[in-house]
């Protein structure tokens, strides 16, 4: 594996846990607080 | 930064007093937008240098009429002021007040007085104090009101240095109260002192009127032993309210002049036109018309100047960094995602600036009041016209703006239905397809096609909303007391500032917001493409090269057609292929589907998907995203993917479906049930397929 | 049989007099709907509904149902 294959599969790494958060851990953190959010969920 | 050594400073006012153009010139950019923990009340939070290097947290309040909340936002502000143990509880509160209104403005300005916080009061728009005839005698009223006064005008910001050397000096305010609660009915409150000698009596009188979280206090405790019937209640709210206009005439007979044969009357005229029975529709088409038509006439050329600058840096990219994976990535998946989603600033800042000058100007106000009796013929109520003009902006704030409406039936219909109206992130798609399937011709000579369509999908969402509010008053068996009361404010001329400022704060919101999600599904999305599982996508050249024995391929056709062998059988392509018998009676391929299921997310990530797929399978001859989508051609029928069919049926896919995660949730938090966004998904969804369905089956 | 604020003609001033409690809004007494204020109609919207006021130097939007349960005393305007 080289370094580009290695830096691309960290950027996608990165891309699903941004999603994941996103999506499937949201509920707990918009009942507690939404305000560190920058739009709690618009679009 | 918030901080405890800051001062805290709570804006309050009446709607349309100028509140935020005072916090505007206050704070300028330096603003937070977030929410309230738990609820979907937009915070505002600036921050402003004072003199002697003093800084100050100014919090942006929820316009109210008064302490008695009548809703959620309301809510917020009592809650503020009753808590003294919030980390923004004001150390002083700026009520700020319009000059032409200042006696109804009082009330608050009064009720905020008897909480025993030290109160300035703004008095705005003194610009216009000569232009009315009237004159103040600052002195009186501030000796008679126990306060200081700041004569402001936040429009052509004179008076915003005085009012900022008043906060530094705080504390020298009066925190006296003006008016003495037990007034009221001087027996009951005489009980209430006597039970909890340590509270404020107005504090308590509030806690047993609201519905509101008192920390200090078991509300149970004093709702049994002083619970009143609500009409009795309603009473002494009613004697309060007398009590304070008494108080605030006696102060305004001498503090306030106004010379009504210097006044001019601007109003009255521009009201008599455009609330006209013939005009006033006429013009309110004419305005939502030019809007539409100059969305999609002004973004035009930055749109392509984006386009075609992202294209080319993509190929700068390609030819430039050293082959391999993550160049690959760079330029076929992060650099189209983010086109994608910058592409649409234009138009989205184009919606959000006129959305802003409608309601900055006052003129919102006026189309409520034209409509209510129509919308009222549907189930909804004049005021459902606010939700669903801003729905075309985004239909979360427009559902948030529909606690206005008093009505439970009303304001549950409006919510229902808000997501048919045409929201920023449906333009992009719209926008694209539009541009692929209709002619860029003119009628008329001035009518643009494009424009045209695009203000008639706009027409659909409008009309299918309504549509559904008749269907949906006709089964919802919901009673409840109907009123509308509606402020009609003065006629203002929308400030560039306070424009600017919401363009450039949503837009960023947008940006920010959907930006990220788009950014990361395109990454994502960019694997699912390029990596597949077996021989098939393996051994593409291969297979390519043993099926075109017969016919040999040039050396770029033959680079194409592996490219696609490959992405056929990509993991993508492999979900894609599953789906794809449910999507081909609308006329989708499988590249749609992809693009439509990847909408769940948001409904503007459907160009960059494709723009990704696309650029992973496609030819290099092709350099932007519309240009990719124009010349993608069926391999078995020989003809373009996106012809008048199967683009009007995606068109209407889009205008119908309910793809937004986001409005869900806060359907859910504003109705407190799960039925109402479920029945959204199910219907909404259903019904978009199956006219999607119906329009491509004609039209082929 | 009592005169209620529906009844004005555009243009005319009433004082008004009494209401239902129960029925009239909190928010519209805030913007200062009491005996003994002055009001004046100022449009109907096409369709005769709803009702454009100044109530005691508020300009406010009600319906006609909510009127109805306003009592007023028109003033004749060749007083005025």
């Amino acid at each position: 594996m080289d370094i580009q294959e290695i830096l691309a599969f960290v950027a996608l790494a990165i891309a699903l846990a941004f999603l994941i958060r996103k999506f499937f851990l949201k509920k707990k953190k918009s009942d507690k607080n939404c305000g560190d959010d920058d739009d709690c969920g618009c679009h | 930064m918030v901080s405890n050594q800051n001062i805290n400073v709570a804006l309050i006012g009446n709607p349309n007093v100028g509140k935020t153009s005072v916090f505007n010139q206050l704070t300028g950019l330096n603003q937070q937008v977030g929410n309230y923990p738990g609820i979907t009340v937009e915070k505002k939070i600036g921050f402003c240098k004072l003199p002697n290097n003093v800084k100050a947290n100014i919090l942006d309040l929820p316009g109210t009429y008064s302490l008695n909340a009548s809703s959620i936002d309301e809510n917020v502000v009592i809650e503020l002021l009753l808590n003294k143990n919030d980390k923004l509880y004001p150390d002083v509160a700026l009520v700020v007040t319009d000059v032409e209104n200042l006696k109804r403005n009082l009330l608050l300005f009064t009720q905020i007085k008897d909480l025993e916080i030290p109160t300035i009061l703004i008095i705005n728009m003194a610009d216009r104090m000569a232009y009315k005839g009237i004159t103040l005698d600052i002195p009186y009223l501030e000796e008679h009101l126990k306060t200081k006064i700041a004569l402001i005008s936040s429009r052509k910001g004179f008076g915003i240095d005085a009012l900022k050397k008043l906060i530094v000096n705080y504390k020298s305010i009066s925190s006296e109260p003006c008016l003495n609660a037990s007034s009221i009915d001087p027996e009951y409150f005489n009980t209430l002192r006597k039970t909890f000698p340590n509270q404020l009596l107005y504090k308590l009188w509030l806690v047993i009127t609201q519905d509101v979280n008192f920390l200090n206090l078991d509300r149970k405790e004093i709702r049994s032993s002083f619970t009143k019937s609500h009409s009795d209640l309603k009473r002494l709210q009613q004697k309060e309210t007398i009590k304070r206009y008494q108080f605030i005439n006696d102060v305004l007979k001498v503090g306030l002049k106004i010379d009504e044969t210097v006044a001019k009357d601007f109003r009255s005229k521009l009201d008599r036109v455009l609330t006209h029975k013939v005009w006033g529709y006429f013009i309110f088409f004419l305005i939502l018309f030019v809007i539409f038509q100059s969305i999609f006439e002004w973004s035009k050329i930055p749109m392509d100047f984006i386009d075609s600058t992202f294209a080319s840096l993509s190929s700068l990219t390609a030819d430039n960094l050293p082959a391999g994976v993550l160049t690959n990535l760079i330029s076929q998946g992060i650099i189209p995602g983010i086109g994608g989603i910058l592409i649409f600033i234009p138009q989205i800042a184009f919606l959000f600036m006129f959305i802003s000058i409608l309601e900055e100007s006052g003129y919102m106000s006026r189309v409520v009041f034209l409509m209510d009796k129509i919308m009222r013929k549907f189930g909804l109520s004049g005021k459902s016209v606010v939700p669903l003009i801003s729905g075309t902006a985004c239909a979360i704030p427009a559902i948030m703006a529909t606690r206005n409406i008093e009505n439970w039936k009303e304001r549950l219909i409006t919510i229902l239905v808000t997501p048919f109206t045409t929201c920023s992130a449906r333009l992009p798609v719209y926008a694209i397809i539009i541009a692929l399937v209709i002619p860029d011709n003119r009628v008329f000579g001035f009518l643009n096609m494009q424009g045209m369509t695009l203000m008639l999908l706009y027409l659909l969402g409008f009309g299918m909303a309504i549509f559904s509010a008749y269907i949906l008053n006709k089964i919802l068996k919901i009673k409840g007391k109907t009123y509308f009361v509606v402020e009609m404010p003065n006629y203002k001329l929308p400030l560039f500032k306070n424009v600017g400022i919401n363009v450039i704060e949503k837009t960023k919101a947008f940006i920010f917001g959907a930006g990220k999600i788009i950014l990361a599904i395109s990454i994502v999305l960019w694997f699912l493409a390029s990596y597949g599982p077996g021989e098939k996508f393996n051994n593409a050249e291969k297979i390519v090269t043993e099926n075109t024995k017969e016919n040999p391929l040039s050396e770029a056709e033959f680079e194409n057609a592996v490219a696609s062998q490959k992405l056929e059988n990509s993991y993508i392509g492999l979900m894609g292929k599953t789906i794809e018998p449910a999507i081909s009676p609308l006329g989708y391929d499988w590249k749609i589907g992809i693009a439509i299921i990847s909408s769940f997310a948001a409904r503007e990530v459907f160009v960059g998907t494709l723009a990704t797929i696309y650029s992973v399978g496609g030819s290099d001859n092709e350099v932007t995203i519309k240009n990719k989508m124009a010349a993608e051609i069926n391999p078995v029928t020989g003809e373009k993917i996106f012809n008048f069919a199967s683009g009007i049926s995606l068109l209407l896919f889009y205008a119908f479906a309910m793809q937004c995660a986001s409005t869900l949730a806060v359907t859910k938090k504003e109705t407190n049930s799960w039925k109402w966004p479920a029945g959204q998904l199910i219907f909404m969804s259903g019904f978009a397929y199956v006219v999607a369905l119906i329009a491509y089956q004609i039209l082929k | 049989m009592q005169t209620t604020l529906n009844s004005l003609k555009k243009g005319e001033k009433a004082i008004i007099k009494d209401f239902d409690i129960d029925t009239v809004p909190l928010k519209l007494l805030e913007m200062g709907c009491l005996p003994g204020n002055l009001v004046e109609l100022l449009q109907i919207a096409p369709f005769g509904d709803p009702l454009y006021l100044n109530i005691n130097g508020s300009h406010v939007a009600i319906r006609v149902e909510t009127a109805k349960e306003i009592e007023v005393d028109i003033i004749k305007t060749n007083l005025w």
